[in-house]
């Protein structure tokens, strides 16, 4: 029973993680139909960006998360303004290739100007054990898994109560319509980026700060796993894309205590492979392009 | 001489990398793009390897074999893909190759995760060159053949394809069987040059790298993903002096060539035997104009 709730605490906190990236997916191709790779690696410019400003201005918790989400979100914006619009409306497969290119960039140029070496993250927090001996619950864990949280709850309200977001909604479901009622995609492009990317920075610092320790290539490990999400849930509800996630976490994590870590990564892409054959639009529907 | 040491085995990842290519170029010439291709090649290697290794076969029989298996495994993914949409069909590709992948990490009989080592070197430059040539022409032969034809007749569209006489599974299979075949052979060079096998090396971001071919030198002739294979494996070789730089400087050039030239490096028309039969097609008329 014990391990079963320390790798249903694991999962769930691994999984709010991919759910703010995953997220970040979703929103991004809703809006632009473009399959943004370099996402993943604009969560790693965020990690980077929060260890700079804690190794030279002050490892301040919010310090460090301010610049991680300015880092990103710069990162984002420029993306969004030099590829992604650019890449707006081609073949989903051609946007892939052209953001894993810009991901190479990212990754490379990270590991030549910082380190090709996982780096030591600045220690904003104190690192205390919440729950008892049994049970391994940390600070790091609880905030990381907060921070998650609260962004999910925040990309919620802005899909649902915002002029945004209302925007948004109506492009994922006609962008055509959208823009002869007057929907400035352009504009909706560039905010649902840099929201997407700040997240992600966010999120990232988190990361960071839990694992102690910042990598040029980490994007790689939440990449692939958050896009998978996105596939199984479907990008017709933000909040299915959260919960599909948030079990993927907790399945991985049960695999990985019951079975082998070596089969943690078999479950992703068996319950991708078992949605698609029944469900080929995802479990809650949508990404028709 | 010394200059010819150095380039020497640059020129045979060089050429076999132009073998996947083209085995990639024949699968998706009927609209099936194939992320699976390392873990094709990967199977070919195994079982080429093993042969070689354990029981002590000759060279060219352990590569007939591999040609077979490859074969087999396109021609079986041909078949349960054929009723899905394009966008699942990658994605189900995608899934496959990953499972092979994890599923030779665990078997301990080919290393496991250890990796298959020991295979005897066959692979030198006369065998990729006599490889790459026989492939080539069969590419090339395939490209203009009828098949080839009626391949990029259910590319374009099933519906009609099937309208007109083509058996949509039938054309899909043989190239998927073909460029699997192709495949599988490039796998087995692959193993006897390298002398390793490495599970991790069948995922999804190996066969990235020849999708990246393939789009990057465009899907109108054989030559256009031929170069881009020749141009991109090389690219970081010769940018060897800016070493630090080499693959942010590979990353920049994929993002370019996405942006400003959509339908990649070499936009020709393809000729050959069978576009005989195609003379008031449009594709012709446009080269007339």
């Amino acid at each position: 029973m014990d391990l079963f709730l320390q790798q249903l605490i694991n999962g769930v906190i691994i999984g709010s993680t991919y759910a703010v990236v995953a997220i970040g997916f979703a929103l991004v191709f809703t809006v632009l139909r473009v399959i943004n790779f370099a996402h993943p690696e604009i969560f790693m410019t965020g990690m980077f960006a929060g260890l700079l400003a804690g190794s030279h201005i002050s490892d301040n918790f919010f310090v460090v998360l301010i610049f991680g989400a300015i880092g990103a979100g710069a990162v984002g914006l420029t993306l969004e303004r030099f590829v992604l619009r650019p890449l707006r409306g081609r073949d989903v497969l051609m946007t892939l290739i052209g953001t894993l290119g810009v991901a190479i960039m990212l990754q490379n140029g990270m590991a030549k100007f910082m380190s090709p070496d996982p780096v030591a993250y600045p220690k904003s927090l104190q690192v205390s054990l919440l729950l008892s001996d049994d049970i391994i619950l940390t600070s790091t864990q609880a905030v990381n898994f907060i921070v998650s949280i609260l962004l999910l709850a925040g990309v919620s309200f802005y899909v649902r109560k915002t002029r945004y977001g209302r925007a948004t909604r109506a492009i994922a479901e006609r962008p055509d319509v959208a823009a002869a009622f007057g929907v400035d995609v352009n504009r909706v492009s560039q905010v649902t980026v840099a929201l997407a990317s700040v997240m992600a920075g966010i999120a990232a610092v988190s990361v960071g700060i839990l694992y102690g320790s910042a990598w040029a290539f980490v994007g790689l490990f939440y990449g692939l796993k958050a896009f998978i999400c996105m596939l199984v849930a479907g990008n017709r509800y933000f909040e299915g894309v959260i919960l599909v996630a948030m079990m993927l976490g907790v399945i991985e994590a049960l695999v990985t205590g019951y079975v082998s870590s070596n089969f943690r990564d078999v479950a992703a892409f068996t319950i991708l492979i078992c949605v698609l054959y029944f469900r080929p639009n995802g479990l809650f529907g949508s990404y028709d392009t | 001489m010394w200059i010819y040491a150095y380039w020497e085995p640059v020129l045979i990842i060089t050429l076999i990398h132009v073998i996947f290519t083209a085995g990639l170029y024949v699968t998706a010439l009927s609209g099936q793009l194939s992320l699976a291709t390392a873990a094709i090649a990967g199977i070919g290697a195994y079982c080429a390897a093993v042969l070689t290794t354990n029981f002590e076969w000759p060279f060219v029989p352990a590569t007939v074999v591999a040609i077979i298996a490859g074969g087999l495994v396109g021609a079986f993914i041909a078949a349960i893909t054929v009723k899905m949409r394009d966008f699942i069909l990658k994605l189900t590709t995608l899934a496959f190759g990953e499972a092979v992948a994890v599923i030779c990490f665990n078997i301990d009989y080919i290393g496991g995760a250890n990796s298959f080592t020991g295979i005897p070197l066959f692979t030198s430059i006369w065998v990729a060159l006599i490889a790459t040539g026989l492939v080539l022409y069969v590419a090339w032969r395939f490209d203009g053949s009828r098949l080839g034809f009626a391949s990029r007749a259910v590319r374009d569209d099933p519906l009609a394809a099937s309208a007109t006489g083509v058996s949509v599974l039938w054309v899909r299979m043989v190239t998927f069987a073909l460029g699997g075949a192709i495949v599988g052979a490039g796998g087995s060079l692959q193993a006897h040059y390298v002398l390793i096998i490495n599970p991790q090396e069948l995922g999804f971001f190996v066969s990235l790298t020849f999708i990246i071919f393939l789009l990057v030198g465009g899907m109108q002739s054989l030559w256009g993903p031929v170069l881009a294979a020749v141009v991109l494996t090389a690219l970081p070789e010769v940018t060897r002096f800016a070493n630090e730089y080499r693959l942010i400087l590979y990353g920049f050039v994929i993002v370019l060539v996405v942006l400003f030239r959509q339908e990649g490096m070499v936009t020709r028309i393809p000729t050959g035997r069978g576009s005989r039969l195609f003379n008031s097609s449009g594709a012709t008329q446009k080269a007339a104009e």
